[in-house]
């Protein structure tokens, strides 16, 4: 026994074990960007058309839908739920919004106010979502989907089966206009990324959500109220998808319910392929950032390769599946369900 | 009187359901002093934290805290009273900074609009650091890329922020094995801050494992043993082997054991172990179990003894060394591998590991061997059933029928089930990870008779004892783990039962 016996060997293993651990995951963290580069360097090789300026704006205008519903799903995934309402809330909030503005069913012409009203839609349903994900203890999946078949339902209603054409200028603006090259579009989606990095890394709300996802135990007993952080969340989420929504009627230039319709497996799959953890507290808005420009490249890559609709959907599959098997850190007594 | 009394506990009783985690026990914490607190797993040093730290609520008796009655119902009221905790997990949150987690939760002073002003947080966190001499520390660094060691130190250094009174009197910090991750240096600069910490006239609370650094840092020490506090002793009034002699449990009759029925071990070795390991858990682990015997591991929690279990029964993967099953060597990566060898495990949760509650006594029986109970592939219930009747009898389980849900058992009767389970599984390899957790005194000694039939048949037992008393008592061999290794093995045939004292020594 004696004095101050040395460190013992085990423990020096132990050490050991976690800082190669800590230096796996400091690689895993920049796949996402080496993949994204990867992907890039070899599209410009075999696919004509890739490198082109022309290519390029079609690129970020792809990305600007995808981003910002992506963008809410971070803050979802990072606490280790899920939001699965952005089909049937994206499509809903568009329907209205057309029906709002000036448009070819009703004699309502809101303007700008119709995307306020429409936008603060989502958010509303979103509270909801969270309302009762968290008091009625049930999984976030199951109720965002029934949510969104719940919205998909009231879209179609709210347009009683033919969709509205929007007939307003500022729209129709939005929809084909660009600064220095880039779509308003995209512009508006960056603008909803800049804001939720600053949500995420410089509020107290961004720190709660780190906190809860990696441990809400910790967090509870740190005396936050862990509750109205997640229906925050959620709220977040229901304002993305809003944006999203609107953006939709605005490309489509109508308020059909199908403007969700497929945008939320991208999404999802954005923000895995970028590293955020699906059991939480791992990741952030810029992996997502890098993750939808993997998906959107990837698209776009294969649609300039011919390569056909029904095997691209199957290649997003594919890449979600990778993106996990190689993100969650698996031992074997892990119990996944 | 005349002693100045910083935090006292008076008369704690700690009822959970079926056993006793407190009794009456009562401390005072000087202001200024070192308290050590000893005592093996489980006899209640750990609850007593939880319940200073409002975590969990004395069934019986009271606090004080600066002479007022102290009730906290939660840590974050603990903290405003002065009273912080450095759990053995962890809790910083990896993603965010040392900043933001030194002032998590208190981000109040730091906000405008919600918005953080980090630069003014991590100027205050450089603060709180350099206080506790961690200057080389960036606040603005993300938790999740420092070492195990510093994120250690970055805990220590929140929790002695957390807990610093706004009215400056002195507060009370709890460091429940705070040195088993960190080397001697950082053990050392621990040590500093910790008589830094005292001389402002605060107190800080250490459990430790290690007996010496207990004795190189408190004042004066309380020796905890089966939910009592055993004594108070000086600093200078202690040394290892008092320690030793304090901390050991009650011994029971050899009788309780049944040790007039503990069979001599047969020449035939079942299981072999050369040099086993798994990196940064154990190493050289070298061991054999005959038949017919029972071979004891004891080691304190971190001693490595769960993992070798683990990887013994194919819950866990060796990553050195080699395990031989009747001359065979054999590598295990999953328990039904161990189970085709023969080998089969108890596990220490009863309600999580090892019995389903929704099903019926038979169904939870014929779990490991179907194929005694299947005809053409197809599982008869007729079958089950008849050998669930044979079993209820055999071992006495009391329940109205065999189709009773398991879950409506006590714990000393599902524990029998799961005995009957593995009785029809024909393993002739048991690894009982702690076979009476949980169990009440009646069960206890039904369970050791079974042990008993079970080496009789031939079949050997690797058991890791719920107390030191029980492993020797149940062991022909008791192998004694520290730090992943066996330190020593000891004989402990029927006549020749080891003191508990001499183990501890080899454990702590």
């Amino acid at each position: 026994m004696g004095q101050m016996e040395n460190t013992s060997q085990i423990a020096k293993e132990f050490a050991e074990e976690m800082e190669k651990k800590n230096r796996k995951e400091k690689i895993t963290n920049w796949m996402p960007v080496g993949i994204l580069v990867f992907l890039i360097v070899m599209l410009s090789v075999v696919a004509d058309g890739f490198l082109t300026m022309y290519n390029f704006r079609s690129i970020l205008s792809q990305l600007s839908i995808l981003l910002v519903m992506s963008m809410g799903l971070t803050f979802v995934i990072l606490i280790g739920g899920t939001d699965l309402s952005g089909e049937g809330l994206g499509g809903f909030v568009g329907a209205i919004v057309s029906l709002m503005v000036l448009n070819t069913k009703t004699s309502l012409d809101l303007g700008v106010l119709a995307i306020l009203i429409a936008v603060a839609a989502g958010v509303a349903v979103g509270i909801i979502s969270g309302l009762i994900h968290v008091k009625g203890m049930l999984p976030s999946f199951m109720v965002t989907y029934a949510i969104s078949s719940v919205m998909a339902g009231f879209a179609v209603l709210s347009y009683k089966g033919t969709p509205a054409m929007i007939q307003d200028e500022f729209f129709t603006a939005l929809s084909q206009g660009s600064l220095l090259g880039i779509p308003y579009l995209t512009l508006i989606a960056l603008v909803i990324f800049l804001i939720s990095y600053f949500l995420l890394e410089h509020t107290r709300f961004g720190s709660y959500v780190y906190a809860i996802g990696d441990n809400e135990g910790v967090a509870r007993n740190t005396g936050i109220n862990i509750e109205k952080v997640k229906i925050k969340i959620f709220a977040w989420s229901g304002f993305c998808i809003g944006v999203a929504g609107v953006m939709g009627a605005i490309r489509v230039g109508r308020g059909d319910v199908s403007i969700g319709t497929g945008t939320v497996f991208p999404a999802i799959t954005a923000v895995v392929v970028g590293g955020t953890s699906l059991s939480g507290g791992k990741g952030g808005v810029l992996n997502s950032l890098v993750g939808a420009f993997i998906v959107t490249v990837v698209n776009n890559g294969l649609i300039l390769l011919g390569v056909s609709t029904y095997v691209q959907s199957a290649v997003q599959g594919l890449i979600i599946i990778a993106a996990v098997a190689l993100s969650v850190s698996k031992g074997n007594k892990e119990i996944v369900k | 009187m005349g002693k100045e009394v910083l935090f006292s506990a008076q008369n704690i009783t700690k009822q959970y359901p079926g056993t006793l985690a407190l009794s009456n026990v009562s401390l005072e914490i000087e202001p200024g002093k070192v308290v050590g607190l000893v005592g093996e797993n489980g006899a209640g040093k750990s609850t007593l934290l939880k319940i200073i730290m409002g975590i969990e609520h004395p069934t019986e008796g009271g606090m004080k805290m600066h002479g007022e009655t102290y009730h906290p119902q939660s840590p974050i009221e603990a903290n405003k009273q002065g009273i912080g905790m450095v759990f053995q997990e962890q809790s910083l949150i990896q993603n965010l900074t040392v900043g933001q987690n030194i002032f998590f939760g208190q981000e109040e002073n730091y906000t405008r609009f919600g918005i953080l002003n980090k630069k003014k947080m991590y100027e205050d966190a450089k603060e709180v650091m350099n206080a506790v001499e961690l200057e080389h520390i960036r606040a603005d660094k993300k938790v999740s890329t420092l070492d195990f060691a510093t994120r250690q130190m970055v805990e220590i250094a929140k929790v002695f922020h957390v807990a610093k009174r706004e009215d400056g009197k002195g507060c009370v910090i709890l460091l429940d094995e705070p040195t088993s991750v960190l080397n001697e240096g950082e053990v050392q600069n621990l040590f500093k801050n910790v008589r830094k910490m005292t001389a402002k006239g605060n107190s800080v609370v250490f459990i430790s494992h290690r007996l010496d650094e207990v004795l190189e840092i408190s004042d004066y020490i309380y020796v905890f043993k089966d939910g009592k506090n055993v004594c108070e002793l000086d600093r200078k009034d202690a040394d290892e082997d008092i320690l030793y002699e304090k901390m050991v449990g009650k011994t029971a009759s050899g009788e309780y054991y049944q040790i007039h029925r503990q069979t001599k071990p047969q020449a035939e070795v079942l299981m072999e172990a050369k040099g086993l390991g798994m990196r940064g858990y154990f190493r050289n682990i070298n061991f054999s179990l005959h038949k017919g015997e029972v071979v004891g591991i004891c080691g304190v929690v971190g001693s490595g003894k769960e993992e070798l279990c683990g990887v013994i029964c194919g819950d866990e993967e060796a990553t050195s060394g080699s395990l031989f099953v009747r001359g065979k060597e054999v590598h295990l990566k999953h328990p039904y591998q161990a189970l085709a060898q023969g080998i089969l495990s108890i596990p220490k949760e009863r309600r999580e590991e090892s019995v389903i509650e929704d099903k019926t006594i038979y169904e939870n029986i014929s779990m490991s061997n179907y194929k005694k109970v299947s005809s053409n592939g197809l599982i008869s219930s007729e079958k089950e059933k008849q050998q669930a009747e044979a079993y209820l009898k055999e071992l006495a389980i009391k329940a109205p029928s065999i189709s009773q849900q398991v879950g409506f058992l006590s714990g000393g009767n599902a524990q029998k089930v799961v005995f009957a389970r593995i009785l029809a599984s024909d393993a002739d390899i048991l690894l009982l990870n702690h076979p009476t957790r949980g169990v009440d005194i009646g069960a206890k000694g039904e369970i050791y008779s079974l042990i008993r039939d079970i080496t009789a048949q031939g079949k050997g037992v690797i058991v890791l004892g719920d107390t030191l008393d029980e492993c020797i008592g149940l062991s022909n061999r008791l192998l004694v783990m520290k730090d992943g290794e066996i330190t020593k093995e000891l004989d402990a045939s029927a006549d020749h039962k080891p003191e508990q004292v001499d183990i501890v020594k080899y454990m702590m």
